[in-house]
């Protein structure tokens, strides 16, 4: 509240025209033949002077308003429990699938696979709802939210406010993935957002995905270097559907289905990786809790306090001001018959 | 306009001049009343010899009756015209000392004596003169131009100038709505003491009587431009009537002072009735 600044300060220059009420109007007054018979009335006097006193406000404020008075943006140092997190999740046509209902393995494996096609939540949905639910729960955590499937998508950048983050999961909920998944790109990407941050406490990339990819060389060292180079721990929820391998599989001939190479890839790094692996809806939930036990850790962080808009007080005081000088005109005496 | 107004004045005391007329004159002349014998040598008309009185007399001489000849006088109305007179609804104040004027006028004629009207604000308004004449017409022009006035300027300074002009004997109006403070009066008054002095104060309904509505009134004075806001309330009413009643009395006791009871025209019209009695009750 200390320093207002002004977005248009030169509109302040017509401030003056508000002492415009003060200067002597006739059309407003009742000619009188001889005003020195008549009582003193100090009622009178005061009405006058508040009738004076609203018109200058309202001119006044409405001059203030048009000028943009506000408190600048402003940044803010705050120390949190927690850590940043990037949630990068997968909007790639196959999270929309369903997940795998919880009884799947006593279903005959021969309708399985239209059961999955048809039974048990959207993988994309409950995925949401669990993210939703842990920002909810992670107040003290700072999260940022990066949506991928060609191509990465940074829908909310890091923040505490949980109406944005709430308002960005929703978000993902709208229209249907695209058929791609690049997972390289988008971990580059999420990467790069911690770059230019100041280390302020544990920082985790939490990849929310239904499937892999088969990285280059290239691109598999240079995210390998900028997760050491950033110091980024990555949790990696993978949302296994019908006909997905499971990462632990030990044989090394599944080394061609991507989700396989994308975890052995994952667990040469240096940096900590935790996979996840949820195939119904409990393992998620479960992951997800898990997920949220391991970072605890202080945390230093600059917000930003975006700038702050003071004109409509100043419009509410000239909007009352002149709702008085209304009730004034109406309790006015305009003519003596 | 509706028919004429008149009204009946008389003096209250005798008033020189040589035009014959219908009030009590000092001059002597041609007339029923009586003033004294005078020795025909001294007055030779034998027409009004009195043998009675020539026989009584010690002196063994023709006495003649010499009675007083009865005499016209002039009829002034001062009219202000200051911003003030111009106040007033629905007619002004203005139109009302028009009126009275015309009912003056035609009354005079009527009389015969002869009617003329100076009209002043801060200074006397010359163009508004109408000298002092025996003649039907002159007040209802007179009275025209006081209705089509234009009235602007405050002041009544110029009530001494023309109060000089007429200072000799006869009836003296003074039609004002006397807003001003009444010392300024004095010296006017001072040389019109040969006069008989009627003052006709004009008051608007409207400034006796404040609105009945409760109200926010912000009021500017049409002579000084000041400006004061009455809240209108009961209370307020009340002392806005008693400070009428205050400048009634104040306006009656400075008149009594010099035995000249004021004239009030104040329900917008002026009663030629209500003059009539007047006369009878002052003089």
């Amino acid at each position: 509240m200390s320093n207002i600044e002004f977005a248009h300060s030169w509109v302040l220059l017509l401030l003056p025209l508000a002492l415009l009420p003060l200067l002597r109007g006739r059309k407003d007054t009742l000619a009188y033949s001889s005003l020195f018979w008549l009582p003193r009335d100090r009622a009178g006097q005061l009405a006058a002077a508040f009738g004076k006193a609203f018109a200058v406000t309202a001119m006044a404020s409405i001059i203030v308003a048009l000028a943009g008075p506000g408190r600048p943006e402003s940044q803010v140092l705050r120390t949190g429990q927690g850590a940043e997190i990037m949630v990068l999740m997968d909007r790639s046509r196959s999270m929309d699938l369903r997940m795998m209902p919880s009884d799947w393995r006593t279903i005959d494996p021969i309708i399985r696979t239209q059961q999955a096609w048809h039974r048990g939540p959207q993988k994309s949905k409950t995925a949401r709802d669990l993210l939703s639910q842990f920002i909810a729960e992670r107040s003290d955590d700072r999260f940022s939210l990066m949506f991928f499937s060609g191509g990465p998508l940074l829908a909310v950048p890091f923040t505490q406010r949980d109406v944005v983050l709430q308002a960005g999961i929703t978000a993902a909920g709208i229209g249907v993935g695209l058929n791609e998944t690049n997972v390289g790109r988008a971990l580059l990407t999420a990467i790069e957002a911690f770059d230019d941050r100041p280390y302020s406490g544990s920082r985790i990339i939490l990849l929310v995905s239904d499937g892999g990819a088969h990285l280059n060389a290239r691109t598999r060292n240079r995210i390998a270097a900028g997760l050491a180079r950033n110091r980024i721990a990555l949790y990696w929820l993978y949302l296994r559907s019908i006909n997905s391998p499971a990462l632990d599989i030990e044989d090394p001939r599944t080394e061609i289905a991507p989700e396989i190479a994308l975890h052995r890839f994952f667990q040469t790094l240096r940096t900590p990786y935790r996979a996840y692996q949820a195939e119904v809806e409990e393992d998620l939930a479960r992951a997800v809790a898990d997920v949220g036990k391991q970072q605890n850790l202080p945390l230093d962080y600059v917000e930003h306090i975006p700038r702050r808009d003071y004109a409509p007080y100043f419009l509410g005081v000239a909007a009352f001001s002149c709702f008085m000088l209304l009730v004034y005109r109406v309790l006015q005496l305009r003519s003596w018959t | 306009m509706s028919a004429q107004q008149e009204f009946h004045y008389r003096l209250s005391r005798r008033v020189g001049g040589h035009r014959p007329g219908a009030h009590a004159g000092t001059s002597l002349g041609t007339g029923l009343e009586f003033a004294a014998h005078v020795s025909l040598f001294d007055r030779p008309d034998p027409r009004r010899l009195d043998v009675r009185a020539s026989l009584r007399s010690n002196r063994d001489e023709w006495l003649v009756r010499v009675s007083r000849q009865r005499a016209g006088i002039a009829l002034h109305a001062l009219v202000d015209v200051s911003a003030s007179m111009s106040f007033g609804a629905p007619r002004s104040k203005l139109h009302i000392a028009a009126d009275f004027v015309e009912a003056l006028g035609f009354s005079a004629f009527r009389m015969g004596d002869l009617f003329g009207m100076l009209a002043f604000d801060s200074e006397e308004r010359t163009d508004l003169y109408a000298p002092a004449r025996l003649s039907r017409g002159a007040s209802s022009v007179a009275a025209e131009k006081l209705r089509t006035l234009e009235t602007t300027r405050a002041g009544v300074a110029g009530l001494e100038q023309v109060a000089a002009r007429v200072a000799r004997q006869g009836l003296v109006f003074l039609v004002s709505d006397f807003h001003f403070p009444l010392p300024q009066l004095t010296l006017a008054l001072d040389f019109l003491a040969h006069a008989d002095v009627v003052p006709i104060v004009i008051w608007d309904a409207a400034e006796t009587e404040p609105p009945t509505r409760n109200a926010i009134a912000p009021l500017e004075d049409v002579e000084s431009g000041s400006r004061r806001t009455l809240w209108l309330r009961p209370s307020l009413r009340a002392r806005w009537r008693s400070a009428v009643e205050m400048r009634r009395a104040e306006i009656e006791g400075y008149f009594g002072a010099r035995s000249i009871r004021p004239f009030f025209v104040e329900d917008g019209r002026f009663d030629a009735d209500a003059m009539s009695r007047y006369f009878f009750e002052v003089v």
